[in-house]
């Protein structure tokens, strides 16, 4: 199968000092989930950026669904971000005088047509059904970033990016969050969750672990029993390679 | 639902941040109001300025096409009186038939003759003082040679008019001659060189022919006039056997400053104008259109302007008027800068906002679109809470400071002023906007989602 996400010798570094990213090479495959891990500072999140076209590399490739990105115009990488990437935050970011409903309608509104009765739709496919008109300030955390999670979807996105999505949640949010997550994989869609929760990274068909910016290698467990089964009974199986 | 979506987003992003919101308002709402009340004042006070100025005399002279050449030293006039050429008192009335027939706003006419009072040689000059007349129908359609038609409302039907209208500065002790026309008003230096008074009666000879006149008032006027006597023109037209005759008119009217093309008509002559030319010249109340029109009016005259006086207007509303476009252009720059420091204020409080948007795809064109919407909004609200409160400041200003007791412009004006006052605060507010607005195009979505 092709690779929907190919990085090759991906770096980053600020001023020249800082690496962030330090030649990363990685494949992620359609309808793959796969946690990004790491401590702080590892470049969890400078990797999901690249990968959203939120930021430049320094040096190499990234082929995102064919199509090398760091070679896209700015215009283009917007276009791209519109059109391919759904994209989940930590601190869930919604327009805090939008309704719940005109946040998802936002993300249509700049990729084509907004459409009311698909958004709250969406919104009742996170089980928001009866906040579809509450503000961001009205809503639990867990109940935001469901909205952030609708809105990521809204419009059939080939990646979606999760950046810490239960980062500020509490065990029952958490779990919540994370059955979505696995209701979208089952239903085909591309998953990339940062964390640096390992009981978040083992639900993942695959973990990357990145250290100072590079990729330890990981053997990555076949858990296809997780589409069927209740994910918080599995057990994650990873082993390291020697370094 | 494009537009809906964009309605719903700009309504709330405005009411949300109600403070910036409001600043930017006030900002192009103080501009507005300067703009407001300078229209209004420019258009109201021009007019009464100019018939303020109307009232230190008259600014256009009327006199026999075929006079000939006249010497006068010390307001007395050396001339024959047999080779003096005359208008007709009658053709009067004519000159409130011309098409700027409303701007007249006072004339006379003169006729003066070297006399003799008790024993001293002074000017006898012979007017109206305060007369009422019927304006005839006169011509309402003005046609051009481009095609034009231009239509006049007819005049009241009376105009009263004179002396006394005219030469306004005049200080009079005692009366003025009534309308039964009995007595004179004396030169109040020559009453003195004579040594009569108020209530006596002079002795008035003129080519053999005596006539005694009493005394109604004695002018001063700090000019000839003070050496001169003034009679009822009727009086002065039977004592020098000219019956309906008179030598001069004056007049003043109500003139616009001349611009390039009354300076062009007067270079090259009104028909040398194009007919578009000619059309607009004449209807434009020039001093040398209005002239025009009293030439054509009464064929056997021949008008001048009295310069002095209509450039001294002409200057002072020139000035008047720059002066209040240069304190307009000030506020709307100051106003601008305004703008520009609350939109700074408020990209940068939400720089989060802009770089979400940004990373959900939206691009410079869509961000831009948002932030000139919202400035144009807040101009739009900020021109109309302007322009009622120029308008408020107009009337204070036009009654504590112009003492003008009244404050009225037509509507078609005021909706002059509101379009133009709208125009410019939603132009403000853009052009304030626009580097803001470039701020936040810039943005990147990472950087300014972590607010940084």
């Amino acid at each position: 199968m092709e690779p929907l996400i190919l990085s090759h010798e991906l770096s980053k570094n600020y001023n020249g000092k800082v690496c962030a990213l330090d030649r990363v090479s990685l494949e992620i495959c359609p309808g793959e989930w796969v946690a990004v891990m790491g401590a702080s500072g590892s470049g969890k999140s400078t990797l999901l950026n690249m990968i959203a076209a939120l930021d430049l590399p320094t040096s190499g490739a990234l082929w995102v669904d064919g199509v090398d990105i760091v070679t896209y115009t700015e215009e283009e990488r917007v276009r791209f971000r519109r059109e391919k990437v759904g994209l989940i935050f930590q601190h869930f970011y919604l327009i805090p005088y939008l309704t719940a409903v005109e946040n998802v309608m936002l993300a249509q509104y700049f990729h084509s047509m907004p459409d009311k009765g698909e958004a709250e739709e969406a919104l009742r496919r996170v089980g928001l059904g009866e906040r579809l008109d509450s503000l961001p300030s009205e809503l639990s955390g867990g109940e935001q970033q469901r909205v952030c999670i609708a809105r990521a979807f809204i419009n059939q996105p080939k990646i979606v990016l999760a950046d810490e999505p239960t980062g500020n949640l509490d065990a029952t949010n958490e779990e919540t969050i994370m059955k979505i997550f696995h209701h979208l994989h089952r239903a085909g869609h591309t998953l990339l969750v940062v964390t640096h929760d390992p009981h978040i990274g083992q639900q993942a068909d695959r973990i990357i672990e990145l250290d100072h910016g590079r990729v330890v290698p990981v053997v990555s467990s076949q858990r296809s029993f997780l589409k069927n089964t209740n994910f918080t009974l599995s057990i994650p199986i990873k082993e390291k390679h020697p370094t | 639902m494009i537009k809906q979506m964009l309605t719903r987003l700009l309504a709330k992003s405005l009411w949300k941040q109600k403070t910036s919101t409001a600043l930017i308002v006030l900002s192009v709402a103080s501009a507005a109001a300067l703009v407001s009340a300078f229209l209004n004042l420019a258009f109201h006070l021009t007019e009464q300025v100019a018939k303020e100025l109307r009232s230190f005399g008259a600014n256009i002279l009327l006199v026999p096409r075929s006079d000939p050449l006249e010497v006068e030293i010390g307001g007395l006039k050396y001339v024959a009186p047999e080779e003096s050429a005359h208008l007709e008192e009658a053709d009067l009335v004519k000159l409130k038939t011309i098409f700027w027939r409303h701007n007249i706003v006072a004339f006379a006419p003169f006729l003066s003759r070297l006399v003799e009072i008790e024993g001293n040689r002074a000017l006898l000059v012979g007017t109206w003082f305060e007369e009422e007349i019927a304006i005839p129908a006169g011509k309402g359609l003005f046609t051009f040679a481009s095609g034009i038609q231009r239509e006049v409302e007819p005049d009241s039907g009376k105009f009263r008019t004179g002396l006394k209208s005219l030469a306004r500065w005049w200080r009079v002790e005692g009366g003025w001659v009534g309308e039964d026309g009995q007595g004179v008003l004396l030169g109040s230096q020559l009453a003195q060189r004579i040594g009569v008074g108020r209530g006596g009666v002079v002795r008035i000879t003129y080519q053999g022919r005596t006539v005694l006149f009493p005394i109604r008032g004695l002018v001063q006027t700090g000019g000839v006039e003070e050496e001169q006597v003034f009679v009822h023109l009727k009086k002065a037209q039977d004592l020098f056997g000219l019956p309906g005759k008179v030598d001069k008119i004056q007049v003043s009217a109500l003139v616009t400053p001349d611009n390039s093309l009354a300076i062009r008509a007067s270079r090259i002559g009104p028909a040398r104008l194009s007919p578009e030319e000619y059309e607009t010249w004449y209807c434009s109340p020039f001093l040398n259109s209005i002239i025009h029109q009293f030439e054509e009016a009464i064929p056997d005259s021949s008008a001048k302007a009295i310069r002095q006086v209509s450039e001294a207007e002409g200057a002072f509303i020139g000035k008047m008027r720059l002066t209040f476009m240069l304190t307009v252009a000030l506020a709307l720059l100051a106003a601008s800068l305004g703008v520009m420091a609350a939109m700074m204020t408020a990209i940068f409080e939400r720089r989060q906002e802009i770089g979400l948007m940004k990373a959900l795809g939206a691009d410079g064109k869509q961000i831009s679109l948002f932030f000139l919407l919202e400035g144009g909004i807040s101009g739009f609200f900020g021109g109309v809470l302007g322009y009622f409160g120029g308008l408020a400041f107009a009337r204070l200003l036009a009654a504590r400071t112009f003492s003008l007791a009244s404050f009225s412009l037509p509507l078609s004006l005021q909706g002059v002023i509101l379009f133009t006052t709208l125009i410019l605060a939603v132009g403000l507010a853009v052009v304030g906007s626009f580097l803001p607005m470039r701020e936040a195009t810039r943005l990147e979505p990472i950087r300014a989602m972590r607010g940084s």
